[in-house]
C-alpha cells in the first residue's frame, strides 16, 4: 500500500497527488491518502468512481480523514489532465413568509393549529431558512399571547432572522407586545423575499 | 443540530380528537404539546400529544378518565 500525505493541502492538490501515486503503480494496489477535509474526500470518491477504482474512507479525528482507493488491474490509467476542482454548491437562502395566523384555508381554528404545527416542524429541518417574516394577520404570531413563541425564540436562538412588518404591529395595536426577533419595513421585507432562492408560504 | 431526546406522543385517530385533547390538557395544565405527528410513527391523524416520558403516565390517565381516547402512545428520540 502506498500512503499520500494531503494534510493542509487545498484543492486539488489532494487528488494531484493520489493521481501521481496511481500513475506509479506496477499493479493492482491499495493508495491510501490522508486528507483533513471532507470536500477532500468527495472529491476522491469521484476520482474512485472516474477510474473505476474501489472506495471506502473513515472520519479518524475533528480534522483527519484516511481514504482508500483499491486500484484494479482493470483500473482505468489516469490520463494527463488537470483535475477539476469541486466547490460545493452554495447554501440555498430560504425565506418564510407567514402571512396569517392560521395556514392554508378553511375552519380557522384548523389553521391556527396546522400553523403552530409548522412553525414546530420548521426547527426539525436539518437546514434551517435565513429569515422568518410575519406581516398581516401573521403579525400576531411573533407577540404576546402566541403558542409559537417558544419555537419562534427557539429558532432565533440558532441563528434564524424573525422579522415583523412594523406597519402590520402598529395596525393591530401589537406594537408593544412583539415578543421575539425585530420589526421591519416594506422595502426590508421586499428585499428579503427578492434575495431569497425560495419562499416557503404556508 | 438540535439535540435529540427520548419523548412520549399520544397519537388520535382524528384531528378533531388531537385538538380536543389539546384543550382539556392545557386547560389541566398537563405538561406537553400539540405537534405534527413525527413521521416514524404512523397511527390515524397528523397531530399527537408531545410530553415528557416522566409524564407518561398522568397524561396517559388524564386523557382515559376524560374520555379522549388516544390512538396509540409512543416513546421516540426526538
Amino acid at each position: 500500500m502506498i500512503t499520500v500525505n494531503a494534510m493542509g493541502d487545498a484543492c486539488p492538490l489532494p487528488v494531484v497527488k493520489t493521481l501521481n501515486a496511481i500513475k506509479g503503480l506496477r499493479g493492482p494496489e491499495c493508495v491510501e491518502t490522508l486528507v483533513d477535509n471532507p470536500t477532500a474526500v468527495e472529491n476522491l470518491r469521484r476520482l474512485a468512481q472516474s477510474r473505476g477504482c474501489s472506495f471506502s474512507s473513515e472520519k479518524r479525528g475533528e480534522a483527519e480523514y484516511r481514504v482508500l482507493l483499491g486500484v484494479s488491474a482493470e483500473a482505468e490509467l489516469p490520463a494527463e489532465e488537470a483535475p477539476a476542482c469541486y466547490i460545493p454548491p452554495a447554501k440555498k437562502r430560504v425565506v418564510v413568509a407567514v402571512t396569517a395566523d392560521h395556514m392554508g384555508e378553511g375552519d380557522p381554528k384548523l389553521g391556527r393549529t396546522l400553523l403552530k404545527g409548522f412553525l414546530f416542524a420548521l426547527g426539525q429541518l436539518e437546514e434551517l431558512p435565513a429569515v422568518i417574516l410575519f406581516y398581516n394577520g401573521g403579525a400576531a404570531l411573533s407577540c404576546e399571547g402566541s403558542e409559537s413563541l417558544e419555537d419562534l425564540k427557539a429558532l432565533e436562538g440558532r441563528g434564524v432572522e424573525i422579522l415583523t412588518c412594523g406597519t402590520c404591529l402598529n395596525f393591530y395595536g401589537l406594537s408593544e407586545k412583539l415578543r421575539v426577533g425585530g420589526v421591519t419595513n416594506m422595502y426590508s421585507i421586499v428585499e428579503t423575499l427578492a434575495g431569497a432562492d425560495l419562499v416557503l408560504r404556508p | 443540530m438540535r439535540e435529540r431526546k427520548p419523548r412520549l406522543f399520544f397519537s388520535f385517530a382524528a384531528t378533531a380528537a388531537a385538538m380536543e385533547a389539546e384543550r382539556l390538557c392545557r386547560e389541566a395544565g398537563l405538561p406537553g404539546r400539540l405537534v405534527p405527528v413525527p413521521r416514524q410513527i404512523t397511527a390515524g391523524c397528523g397531530l399527537a400529544w408531545m410530553t415528557e416520558p416522566a409524564e407518561g403516565e398522568r397524561v396517559r390517565a388524564f386523557l382515559t378518565e376524560r374520555g379522549a381516547a388516544y390512538q396509540d402512545c409512543v416513546l421516540l428520540d426526538f
